[in-house]
């Protein structure tokens, strides 16, 4: 008994991708040396960071039975129409910064929830639809110029730091105070997930729609929630974003979707709903973000990335496909 | 009769937008858009993205969709292009080398149709996902082999296939009207046509009528890839180079068109008549933005805007007629 | 006996057209058990939904507790303790046992967060209870059918349910846990809770049951003690019949062998099954679910083939691995599910009806819809088929006409063998008879016809053999003429191993 549990978690998906970051990173540090230190794990994190808050907020969206492409755009409404609105008027408020990001993430996250669950489009084109909408309205209203000076104290966020680490070549490395958000956020869903009756409803409409209608869950309830609190965390990741990059730019997370449906998925959280774990994801991330990043130090040119993530996911998905087709064949106890 | 109705509907609301357009611009400018230069202009664009569109119809027939297509034409592109520029000497690149491009391009498109489909019909993995996994595995493999930058120096003959005319017509016109009328006939009048409908409305009675689901979702995304291959031959003739990212937009666009066109996303439905409306309208549209000067970032708002919209106003009618019913 | 906890007055509901209940009294009294009898597509199950507040009544008054209801959602169903264990389970595939046990009452108390801890201890509690064993931390989605029906029960249970509703709760259960859960039920009553079982098996119901309610075609029939009612008023009252009025005869045959199935077994559906079949022979199959007797059927069309034995098809014997073999060797089926398995509801009569056979249409290089069309409009006047237009979606047809065209797509495939699994549920009396007509008239033709049913009296009219399943086995071959009194008997018998 107990050693077939220790089978079964050591053969688990997660297990899996730990044994490929594992092999990756000693990889990385034969090649590049420098690789194993705690700078990396500085930068690593500085890099993932957006991709953190948004993946977390997709793998909900999955569990609950349905898709977000709208993230990227909601994040660059989100970062750029607060910044130019203070530009224009001289605004200087870095909570204020943030609330208005979140707001507008709220409304399309709204704007979401009614496509999906009232008027029953299916999630990928509504959610298609509305990033395109929002993109739209953004570069036509608002221009599609980099505003480079963010106003001061929204520029202050970036210098504000954990702790200083000194590599021994004598460069400092900073840990944003930042990482807090994404480290706070999925302490709060995995807790929400786990041990809230929102968290397991969000399963259950996952899981069996219908099933859970029965049992008196709101379906429509919890789909709002769910794409609304995506919408307002995509709109703070952007401002995360623009507070990292020292700059507002409504184009620069178009596009980056996909890294983060790959990261989700790969982290073992299945597509047709209800199955997704906080730590999986966190994996998924990882291991995405090490590819992206980190290939280039084994000597894999920049062109491979794309297609090494590609696959990556295939084969991802296409185990925990062979795995669910496995669970339907052989019953059961 | 009521069917009838719904498919006229369809076609009668596109032509009151064609009519809406066509009308607008008559008043707005009419010497710059119905000059014969940009009428001529219409037919180099609209193939390029309605034959790859026709394979988005396709798949979403069946109850999937392809969001690789994209991919799918830029790979195409890219390997014929390599194929002529590194093996067959750029520009002086013989006929036979071109005509070799191509099929091999054809072929590849097919074979990551192929894939798709493998993964969809055998893995049971759902389409959005494989199609997704795949634009992003094709497009890589294209970065491969472009090694970043484009693929430049294709023959004088190849940007030809795009760009040149016969008898005053862009050789696009014809083809384009060539893979409507196969569409057209492939899906009323062949066996496989029919199945894919069958298979898109209602999958597991599909099965129960003996029709083997595996073979007819191969074939359909094998179409699809196919369609995505002519269109990436177009687009890299158009360009005269390769690259892995070309187009990106087409793939909302082609959405859009698709259910634009009267295709039901859950599958099923849809007519080659409609869609091929659809494909000129936008053709229309997007001209007319052009002619007004109107910056394009506002076309994807529009596009996302007339997406949602025509989504939303089926679905409501379609919830009427059912309350309608059970009453 | 206790108050009235529940009473229902004149229901009806209807759907589209369809009147699926048409009056229908109820009334239950708390610490009572109640059998809800009739057969199948009587309308118990749409019954049940309107008390659980899933349908609302079209007209009919609904009482809880003595006070008249005017609108019930299912969550208020709950809340004033209404509990349905429903045949499908409506347990959560992706969660743990203990957290789908524990769901229900978690979200009746409103409780905000999961108590694991405490959801384990409620599991178990509800399992010790039952006598059920399982793993509390495993995903519900692993287990069998009869374990996830014992979720559903151990769900409902730890409830505080005033009034519990079990539709066929015992199909799946072995006969030690079906004692098990009858102890459950007792002791339940002994608390004062009302419960109303929806059950056919004969046995069963005089075991538990105080009172009994037949409802037949939607229609409240009697009603009363169950010491009122001897075997023979209860079968009355179910079938609605005393003496079978006409019964299928079929012409002399000339001892053409059709079909021959021998030892064919399938491990978990049935085991060591034989049968055959003559020119002019109607072949009933029936039994309970979870006999086996749909599971012949599909093994038959290769939907779940059988793993051992023989069959032989006109005298050819034929292997049959998987639908293409089946459709290969001329085999049709009529699936149980018409809406889901059977019927492309969008799509359009003509369409329907040569889903199966459009292969044969294309000839010249293109299909030929006008032969297409030509067939349809001669299967519509062969079958007697009432429609609009041909070209109307076949959603807009009657359960009977849908049904007829679902049988005209396999006869357009000239098939030697159709096996018809329900064919006439949700069909109206007049088109049931025009159904076995064509299938008699097949028969006689030299097609193999099986029929697949659990409504015995159609099954006593229209075969002249019936094969009884039970628990995978089949338990007689009937081959004279049997009354449906003494088929009841054999078909609900209860005998579990």
């Amino acid at each position: 008994m107990k050693q077939s549990k220790w089978k079964e978690i050591l053969t688990s998906n997660q297990m899996f991708i730990v044994y490929i970051i594992v092999v990756l990173c000693i990889a990385i540090s034969m090649k590049t040396p420098a690789f194993a230190e705690v700078s990396t794990i500085i930068t690593l994190a500085r890099a993932l960071l957006v991709t953190l808050c948004f993946a977390i907020c997709e793998m909900v969206v999955i569990i609950s039975g349905g898709i977000d492409v709208s993230f990227p755009a909601i994040a660059c409404a989100s970062l750029y129409i607060p910044i130019c609105v203070f530009k224009e008027n001289d605004i200087d408020n870095v909570v204020l910064a943030f609330v208005f990001a979140a707001a507008i993430g709220l409304v399309i996250g709204i704007i979401n929830a009614v496509l999906i669950s009232l008027l029953q489009i299916p999630p990928l084109i509504a959610t298609l639809g509305v990033s395109s909408i929002t993109q739209g309205m953004l570069l036509t209203f608002f221009g599609t110029r980099q505003i480079s000076r963010l106003p001061s104290t929204i520029a202050a966020l970036n210098k504000v730091y954990l702790f200083t680490y000194q590599s021994k070549a004598g460069n400092n490395y900073s840990m944003t105070a930042l990482i807090l958000v994404p480290i706070i956020l999925y302490i709060v869903i995995y807790i929400v997930l786990k041990y809230t009756m929102l968290g397991r409803g969000i399963y259950a409409i996952g899981g069996d729609a219908n099933a859970a209608r029965i049992a008196g869950f709101n379906v429509v309830r919890l789909q709002f929630i769910v794409y609304m609190f995506s919408g307002v965390m995509a709109g703070i990741a952007g401002m995360i974003y623009c507070v990292l990059n020292k700059a507002a730019n409504p184009l620069n997370l178009m596009g980056s979707e996909m890294m983060i449906i790959a990261a989700v998925v790969v982290g073992g959280t299945r597509m047709s709903g209800g199955h997704g774990t906080v730590l999986g994801t966190i994996l998924g991330v990882v291991l995405i973000g090490l590819i992206q990043n980190n290939l280039i130090m084994l000597g894999v040119p920049t062109y491979w990335q794309t297609f090494v993530v590609g696959a990556v996911i295939v084969v991802g998905t296409a185990i925990t496909s062979l795995k669910e087709l496995a669970v339907q064949k052989n019953q059961k106890v | 009769m009521k069917l009838l109705k719904k498919i006229d509907h369809n076609i009668l609301s596109l032509l009151g937008m064609y009519a809406v357009v066509l009308i607008a611009m008559a008043i707005l400018n009419p010497s710059t858009y119905y000059s014969t230069l940009n009428i001529k202009s219409w037919f180099y664009l609209f193939p390029e993205y309605g034959i790859l569109t026709f394979g988005m119809m396709l798949c979403m027939i069946s109850g999937g969709i392809d969001l690789s297509l994209v991919g799918i034409a830029n790979l195409v592109g890219v390997v014929a292009s390599y194929m002529m520029v590194n093996i067959g000497g750029g520009k002086e690149c013989g006929m036979g080398m071109i005509i070799g491009a191509i099929i091999v391009g054809l072929i590849i498109g097919v074979l990551c149709g192929a894939f798709n489909g493998f993964l969809i019909g055998f893995l049971h993995i759902p389409p959005m996902l494989v199609t997704l996994c795949g634009l992003q595995l094709y497009t890589g493999i294209a970065m491969i082999v472009t090694t970043g930058p484009g693929i430049t120096g294709v023959p004088q003959s190849y940007i030809n296939i795009a760009n040149g005319t016969i008898a005053g017509i862009p050789h696009t016109l014809p083809m384009f009207i060539i893979v409507t009328l196969v569409m057209s006939f492939l899906l009323k009048s062949t066996t496989y046509g029919q199945k894919v409908y069958f298979l898109g409305s209602n999958e597991v009675a599909s099965k129960y009528s003996g029709i083997n689901n595996f073979k007819v979702i191969m074939t359909t995304y094998m179409i699809s890839g196919f369609l995505g291959a002519i269109s990436g031959i177009l687009t890299s003739s158009h360009y005269g180079s390769g690259k892995s990212n070309y187009n990106t937009s087409y793939t909302l666009l082609s959405l859009l068109i698709v259910v634009l066109g009267g295709v039901h996303p859950d599958g099923g439905k849809g007519k080659v008549i409609g869609v091929t409306l659809a494909i000129v309208l936008l053709q229309l549209i997007s001209s007319a933005f052009s002619v007004l000067r109107i910056d394009t970032v506002i076309t994807d708002l529009v596009y996302g805007l007339i997406l949602i919209a025509v989504l939303v106003i089926t679905n409501i009618a379609a919830k009427r007629a059912t309350k309608v019913k059970t009453k | 006996m206790g108050e009235v906890f529940l009473k229902l007055e004149n229901i009806k509901k209807s759907f589209g057209g369809v009147q699926a209940l048409k009056g229908v009294d109820l009334e239950i009294r708390k610490g009572e058990i109640l059998a809800l009898a009739g057969q199948n597509g009587c309308g118990k199950s749409t019954l049940i939904k309107v008390i659980s507040g899933v349908h609302e009544q079209t007209s009919g008054d609904y009482y809880l507790e003595g006070k008249k209801v005017e609108k019930l959602t299912p969550i208020d169903a709950i809340r004033a303790g209404v509990q349905v264990i429903y045949q499908d389970f409506a347990v959560f595939p992706n969660l743990t046992v203990a957290e789908n046990i524990a769901m229900n009452n978690s979200l009746m108390t409103g409780t905000k967060v999961m108590n694991w801890k405490k959801a384990r201890e409620l599991a178990i509690e509800a399992m010790e209870q039952v006598g059920a064993h399982m793993d509390p931390d495993i995903l519900v989605e692993r287990l069998t059918v009869a374990n996830k029906q014992m979720v559903a029960i151990c769900r409902a249970i730890i409830n505080d349910a005033k009034f519990l509703i079990l539709d066929e709760p015992t199909t799946a259960l072995t006969k030690k846990e079906v004692e098990n859960l009858f102890k459950i039920i007792r002791r339940l009553k002994e608390k004062g809770i009302a419960i109303m079982i929806v059950n056919h098996k004969l046995d069963e119901i005089y075991e538990i049951a105080d009172r009994l309610t037949i409802i037949r075609n939607g229609e409240y029939i009697s009603s009363g003690d169950i010491k009122e009612y001897d075997r023979a008023r209860f079968i009355h009252d179910i079938t609605g019949r005393d003496i079978v009025e006409s019964v299928y005869v079929p012409e002399k045959s000339d001892g053409t062998e059709i079909l021959k199935v021998e030892n064919i077994s399938r491990e978990g559906a049935f085991e060591n099954v034989s049968f055959s079949l003559e020119k002019g022979d109607v072949l009933g199959i029936t039994g309970l679910l979870g006999s086996g007797r749909g599971e012949l059927g599909d093994a038959l069309f290769g939907l779940a083939p059988a793993t051992s034995g023989k069959i032989t098809l006109n005298g050819k014997e034929i292997e049959i691995h998987n639908i293409e073999d089946a459709i290969k060797n001329k085999i049709a089926y009529v699936p149980e599910d018409r809406l889901t398995q059977g019927l492309f509801l969008d799509r359009s009569i003509q369409d329907n009806m040569v889903a199966a056979s459009i292969g044969k249409y294309f000839h010249g290089g293109k299909l030929d819809h006008k032969k297409i069309a030509e067939d349809t409009t001669e299967w519509i006047g062969n079958l007697s088929v009432k429609i609009g237009k041909q070209t109307d979606a076949i959603r807009t047809l009657s359960g009977g006409n849908a049904q007829k065209v679902v049988i005209a797509k396999w006869l357009n495939t000239d098939p030697e063998l159709i096996v018809l699994n329900g064919p006439t549920v949700g069909v109206d009396i007049g088109s049931k008879s025009e159904i076995f007509e064509i299938l008699h008239k097949l028969a006689k033709d030299g097609v193999g016809v099986i029929v697949i049913s659990d409504d015995l009296s159609e099954l006593v009219q229209n075969c002249n053999k019936i094969l009884v399943m039970r628990n995978g086995k089949a338990v007689a071959h009937i081959d004279e003429e049997i009354s449906e009194n003494e088929l009841y008997k054999l078909f609900s018998e209860g005998g579990e191993s």
